[in-house]
Order: C-alpha cells, then sequence, then structure tokens
C-alpha cells in the first residue's frame, strides 16, 4: 500500500528542487529591483557555514540554527548592499562576484573554525533528526507501513514543502502590497519612482537584504539536507547556477522563477536514460532559450493570457502597475 | 517567432535528437543469464563522474569496472548486473542517484562514487537502507568510518604519505623539508594534513610550509622562498596538472632535491607535462603496471587491447574493486544486501592486480603501498 508508493529516489530529488525554488526565489526579489547578483552563493554558504558551526560545536538546536543562519546572512546581506547601491549592472555583478569568492577564500582559510577544504561533516540531518524526535514521542514508522529511510525522505520532503509554500506565498502577498509595488517601479525606471517620492535606497537594500536572507536560509535547510559541507560547494558555478534558474525561467514573474528551478532541476533526472549526453541538452536549452525567448520561459505576458483563460475569481481586482501575478 | 526562426529551431531540435540517438549506446548492462541455476545472481550499482571536468576519472573507473565484468561474465561463477550512474562530480546528483540505485532499481550492492566528498553524503544513507557500499578511489580519512556498511578498496593518504617519506629519508638522510600544496582542494588539503602529521612524526624540521590554489600557473614564488631555505626534500601535495607545473618551474629554477607527492601526484602525464623535470618524483601507489606479475600483465594486456590506453590507478583500484564484489557475492551465496555486507567484511588475502587486499574490521582496505620514483622519465620501484 502506501509503503510501495513512496520512493525516496523521487522523494530525494523533490527535496533539491524545493531548495532550488527557495534559491531561485531569492535572486528573483534581488532581480526584482533590478539589481543582478552573483554573490547568492555566498549567501547560501555563509547561512550553511553558520548552522553548521551553531549546531556541531554549540549543540544548538537545528531549527535554532537555521533561523539563526537566516538572521545573520540577512544581516551581512544588508551591510553588502549599502555600498552596492552605488553599482549597477554588470559593475554590481562583478562586486558581487568577487563578494562570493571572498566568503570561499575565507571558508577555505579559517582552517579552525570550517576544517578548510575538507570541509564540515557530520552535520545533523534534517530527516534523521526528525526521525529521532518521532521515536522519542513514541512514533514508529512502522504505524504508517513504511521502513526507516521512508519515512525520513517523507519527512523531509512535506518540512521543505510547508517551508517552500509559505516562502512562495509570502513573497507573492509581498508583490502585491506597497513594497512590491516599490520594487517593480524602481526596476521599471529608478529616476522616475524617485520623483515619484519612493525611497529608492531603503527598498533597494531591503530586496538586496531579503534576497541574501532567503539565500542563506536555504543554503542553511541545504547543509542539513546534505549533512556535509565545503566551500567547493558554493563556487562559482552555483551563483551562476541559481541566477540561470531565474534567467531561464523568467526573471519578470516569480512563476518564472520557480519554473525555471523545478524544470532545470528535475530535467537531468529525467535523461538520466543517455547519461554522459544529458548536459549537452542542459547547454543547448540555455542557447536556444537565450536566442528565442531571452525575457525567460514565462513572462508578464504569457501570465496574462493564463489568467484570462482562468475563470474570474471574487472581486475582479483591477491592477494598472506592474505587477500582474496576483492569484 | 518569425517563420523563418521557428524552423530554425525544428531544425535544431531535430539535430539535437539524431545527435543523442547516435550517441546512446554506452550503456553495456548485457545481461546473459548463465547456464547453471546455482549461479548467484545479483544487481551492482555503479556510481561514477562520467560528465564534467573530472570526468577522465570516471571513465577510467567505468572501463576497470566493465573489463572486470565481462571477464566474471564469461568465468560464469555469478551472474551481475551492471548499472553505470553518472553523478557530474556533485554531490546533490550523487546523492539522488544513490537513492535511484537503493530504491528503484534495488541493487544488491554499489561501487563508487568516484570523489570523497560525493561518498560523505552517499556512505550514511547507504548504511541507512543497508546497503553495502565500496568506494574504489576515495582517498580521504574517516570514508570505512561513515558506517559498517561502508568499504573502499583505495589506500588513503595516511597510509601511502608516510610510506613514500620514510623511504625517501632513508635513502637520502633527510632532515629538513618544505612543504608546498593546494590549499582549495579536499584531495590536496587532505594530502597535507597527513604531510604534517608525518614531518612531527619523523622528527624532521620544516622549514616553510607554502600554499597555492589549483589551477595556479605560476608559483614562483613560492618556490624562491623554498630555495632560499635550502631542504633535502619538498614535501608536495597536489595533483597532477599542478604538480607537473611546479616541478617543471622549480627545476629550472634549480631545485634539484627530490619531491615527494600524494595519491593525486601520481599519474603518467605528469612525465608527458614536466619532461625530464619530473625525474626525482617520489610516490607510493598501490598500482604499477609494470610490476612482474601475471595478474598485472594479463590486465595491462587486455586493458589496452580494450580501450587503447595504460589502465591508469583508478581503472586498477576499479578493476580490483569489481572483482572483490563479486568474490563477496559468490561467498555471500545469496543475493542479499546484509550477507553481501558480512561476505565483504570477510574478505582476506584477496590477490588482484593491486597486490595483497584485505579489510580491517572498519571496512578500510590493508595493503602494502608501492613506492615508486621517477628516473629517466619512467616510473621505477623505489629502493
Amino acid at each position: 500500500m502506501l509503503g510501495e508508493l513512496i520512493n525516496p529516489y523521487y522523494l530525494q530529488v523533490s527535496s533539491f528542487i524545493l531548495i532550488n525554488i527557495i534559491l531561485a526565489v531569492s535572486i528573483y526579489i534581488t532581480l526584482g529591483t533590478g539589481q543582478l547578483s552573483l554573490g547568492h552563493a555566498g549567501f547560501m554558504s555563509i547561512g550553511a557555514y553558520t548552522t553548521a558551526i551553531l549546531t556541531l560545536n554549540y549543540n544548538m538546536p537545528l531549527v535554532l540554527g537555521v533561523i539563526i543562519a537566516a538572521i545573520v546572512t540577512g544581516i551581512v546581506g544588508t551591510l553588502i548592499g549599502i555600498p552596492a547601491l552605488r553599482l549597477q549592472g554588470v559593475y554590481l555583478a562583478i562586486a558581487t562576484l568577487g563578494f562570493g569568492e571572498v566568503v570561499r577564500v575565507l571558508f577555505i582559510n579559517w582552517d579552525g573554525l570550517t576544517n578548510g577544504a575538507i570541509g564540515l561533516s557530520g552535520i545533523p540531518h534534517l530527516g534523521r533528526e526528525i526521525f529521532n524526535l518521532s521515536k522519542s514521542m513514541g512514533i514508529e514508522p512502522d504505524m504508517f507501513g513504511l521502513k526507516n529511510n521512508q519515512f525520513i525522505s517523507l519527512a523531509v520532503f512535506f518540512v521543505l514543502l510547508i517551508i517552500t509554500i509559505s516562502v512562495i506565498w509570502f513573497f507573492v502577498r509581498q508583490n502585491n502590497s506597497r513594497i512590491g509595488r516599490a520594487f517593480s517601479a524602481i526596476k521599471m525606471d529608478e529616476e522616475a519612482s524617485e520623483a515619484m517620492g519612493i525611497n529608492i535606497t531603503y527598498y533597494k537594500v531591503l530586496a538586496f537584504g531579503q534576497g541574501a536572507m532567503l539565500a542563506g536560509f536555504a543554503g542553511a535547510l541545504y547543509a542539513h539536507l546534505m549533512a556535509y559541507i565545503s566551500p567547493s560547494d558554493f563556487d562559482y558555478h552555483r551563483a551562476v547556477e541559481i541566477l540561470i534558474f531565474s534567467i531561464f525561467g523568467g526573471s519578470e514573474v516569480i512563476w518564472g522563477s520557480i519554473f525555471g528551478a523545478v524544470f532545470l532541476s528535475a530535467m537531468p533526472e529525467f535523461l538520466r536514460f543517455i547519461n554522459e549526453y544529458r548536459f549537452m541538452i542542459y547547454g543547448a536549452l540555455l542557447v536556444l532559450m537565450m536566442a528565442f525567448r531571452p525575457q525567460g520561459i514565462i513572462d508578464v505576458n504569457m501570465m496574462n493570457r493564463f489568467k484570462r483563460l482562468m475563470p474570474k475569481k471574487r472581486g475582479e481586482k483591477k491592477h494598472g502597475t506592474g505587477n500582474k501575478e496576483d492569484q | 517567432m518569425s517563420k523563418r526562426s521557428k524552423l530554425l529551431f525544428t531544425v535544431l531540435m531535430a539535430f539535437t535528437l539524431v545527435m543523442l540517438a547516435a550517441c546512446g549506446n554506452s550503456s553495456t548492462d548485457d545481461t546473459e543469464s548463465a547456464d547453471s541455476d546455482d549461479v548467484v545472481k545479483a544487481k551492482v550499482g555503479v556510481i561514477s563522474y562520467l560528465t564534467g571536468s573530472g570526468a577522465s576519472y570516471g571513465e577510467a573507473i567505468t572501463n576497470g569496472i566493465n573489463l572486470a565484468h565481462k571477464e566474471i561474465t564469461e568465468l560464469g561463477e555469478v551472474d551481475i548486473e551492471l548499472k553505470i550512474e553518472d553523478s557530474a562530480g556533485k554531490q546533490e546528483e550523487a546523492l539522488s542517484v544513490a537513492q535511484k540505485l537503493m530504491n528503484s532499481e534495488n541493487v544488491d550492492a554499489i561501487i563508487g562514487p568516484t570523489l570523497s566528498t560525493e561518498m560523505q553524503i552517499v556512505g550514511p544513507e547507504a548504511d541507512l537502507n543497508g546497503v553495502p557500499i565500496l568506494g574504489t578511489s576515495n582517498t580521504a580519512e574517516g570514508i570505512p568510518q561513515l558506517g559498517e556498511y561502508v568499504f573502499r578498496n583505495s589506500i588513503p593518504e595516511t597510509l601511502a604519505i608516510p610510506a613514500s617519506v620514510q623511504k625517501a629519508i632513508d635513502k637520502y638522510g633527510a632532515k629538513k623539508v618544505a612543504i608546498l600544496y593546494g590549499n582549495d582542494d579536499v584531495f590536496t588539503k587532505a594530502g597535507y594534513d597527513t604531510m604534517k602529521q608525518v614531518a612531527e612524526d619523523l622528527d624532521l624540521e620544516v622549514l616553510t610550509t607554502e600554499t597555492f590554489q589549483l589551477g595556479q600557473s605560476d608559483y614562483k614564488a613560492q618556490l624562491t622562498k623554498i630555495k632560499s631555505l635550502n631542504p633535502d626534500l619538498v614535501l608536495a601535495s597536489a595533483l597532477y596538472n599542478e604538480g607537473a607545473v611546479i616541478l617543471d618551474q622549480a627545476r629550472k629554477m634549480g631545485i634539484d632535491v627530490p619531491f615527494v607527492g600524494g595519491n593525486g601526484f601520481n599519474s603518467p602525464e605528469v612525465i608527458k607535462i614536466a619532461g625530464d623535470a619530473a625525474n626525482g618524483l617520489i610516490v607510493a601507489t598501490p598500482w604499477f603496471a609494470k610490476k612482474d606479475d601475471e595478474k598485472v600483465k594479463k590486465f595491462v594486456e587486455d586493458y589496452e587491447a580494450a580501450y587503447g590506453m595504460e589502465p591508469d590507478q583508478f581503472a586498477a583500484q576499479a578493476y580490483d574493486g569489481f572483482y572483490v564484489m563479486a568474490e563477496a557475492i559468490k561467498n555471500a551465496g545469496e543475493a542479499d544486501r546484509d550477507a553481501i555486507r558480512d561476505a565483504l567484511a570477510e574478505i582476506k588475502d584477496f590477490e588482484g592486480v593491486l597486490g595483497n587486499m584485505s579489510f580491517d574490521e572498519e571496512g578500510d582496505i590493508i595493503m602494502e603501498p608501492t613506492v615508486l620514483i621517477i628516473e629517466d622519465d619512467e616510473y621505477v620501484v623505489f629502493e
């Protein structure tokens, strides 16, 4: 019955997809104010290392470790965000790329705390912690007809699913709020929005800090999902990968970034039957996308068309501004 | 999209499809059932680094495994079905594919993954699921300690480096050493940790410790300092691409003392890149292709015939690893994960191309490494 249906393989892949969705949303927020950041791998590593060190060396509970990690990364992101205000476009991208590398080299050389290039192992595993907790409360996997590993994978999946849905819900709501409209205005035209009385400094730093915080949060979850991290997990390739999620799926609407993360994380798994050649398709797809759909797969127009097909819901809000993805 | 670009798109996609169809021949899981009924049938999964920057390791490993698989199938003592999967050298991929092998494919045992970092993630999961896993190329410390079901047949740096350093000291009477290592790579960093330990244990005076980064091309700053201190020996923990360049530059600057390298420094490529400058490099390795041994000669011959190149250390380790696994399956007598695990643990004095192998109680390999030195552009046994 239930036991046969649950395959840890699919749950594992889904768990990575969920983390990638959070990362894609984190870059989407930063991109949403027209700031191109390549430092998200760096923020992710700060989150991952913070919670890893706290839980390993100071026996802090996992939940507290993740929350502190997100807060620490948020603070660092805000501090980086302030000087980054002076930079635009490519210059900001290069500066944040540099930041990411600085963080990586710092973790490599801070041997006493981070164990250098060898990395930290034995980080409390999210699933195994839940397993032990539920065992101590008298809940055994057998009660649901599950094996231990199925129970662990399922628990991790549901926890991440709830977290991811909350994150998406929060940012969809924010997009339709005063803050979200300010973000869109800044993305469209900074000078014009300043003339309209929007506090550009505040909103840009807010977006950068939020993006960093979310990336750190995802990094912390990643650390507890893998139970082992090393600086090479968070190199330049990771930063580009995160950016590609959003750019490929479409950085105009949040659903585009989410779609990009789902599609690009799932595709290599679906293409497993052609083994060595699957990443060629990955590359070919990116080239084709850039040639024919530079705004990403899902853009505002597509969302509008999609919405017209959907039955209209209560109240029918009329919206004139750039935010069109409200439900 | 205009009509023309639509056409272009279609043509491109069609082209991609044709190319893929032409390329998709790599899986060689031939499952000929043996004649007699008493042969053990088992399914072994392989996780290998087949795409990306380290694909050459994965290729050597899968070649070694495929060769061993072919020979064992011909012998007909066990009937093993192979399932080779790619990890792209990424931890997430390795974990996903391990889950796939364990839960979707229901394999009885796993060989791989290639990198120690991947094993750090996959090992505990395999242990939790009760699937025996044998690493054939993981040299970092603490791998077999990940769980009862985790084994390896590759010698760790903690075994290889002391052997080579000891021999070099015996021969040259070295007292003062300089250490040079890559600090941003797990492999070279682990090698350095061992070197430091060895230097302490053997009461060597460490004149200086210099670092470099992966992909660096100019080592003159570090080498100038080393030269000015006049060491008797240089301990260098580097991968062969960087290592060969270091040797070349060191010799040009006039540093002519012997170099002792780690496991990653051991590759025929060093001689190809550095030429004469490679002379005087000492490495300890489990694998020596020119060993005067029937098994080794046959393996080298067959491997060259099948793949057109000389087997390296990774191919040899994978080849032996698969034989060890087949032996364990045969001894277990059934395709049961726990039985295979117990049979693996009991493997003793197995004669492979690497030499005599046994597992200790933790699942780590017990084997004597061979110490080699490069002389006249060739690896020879260092006496």
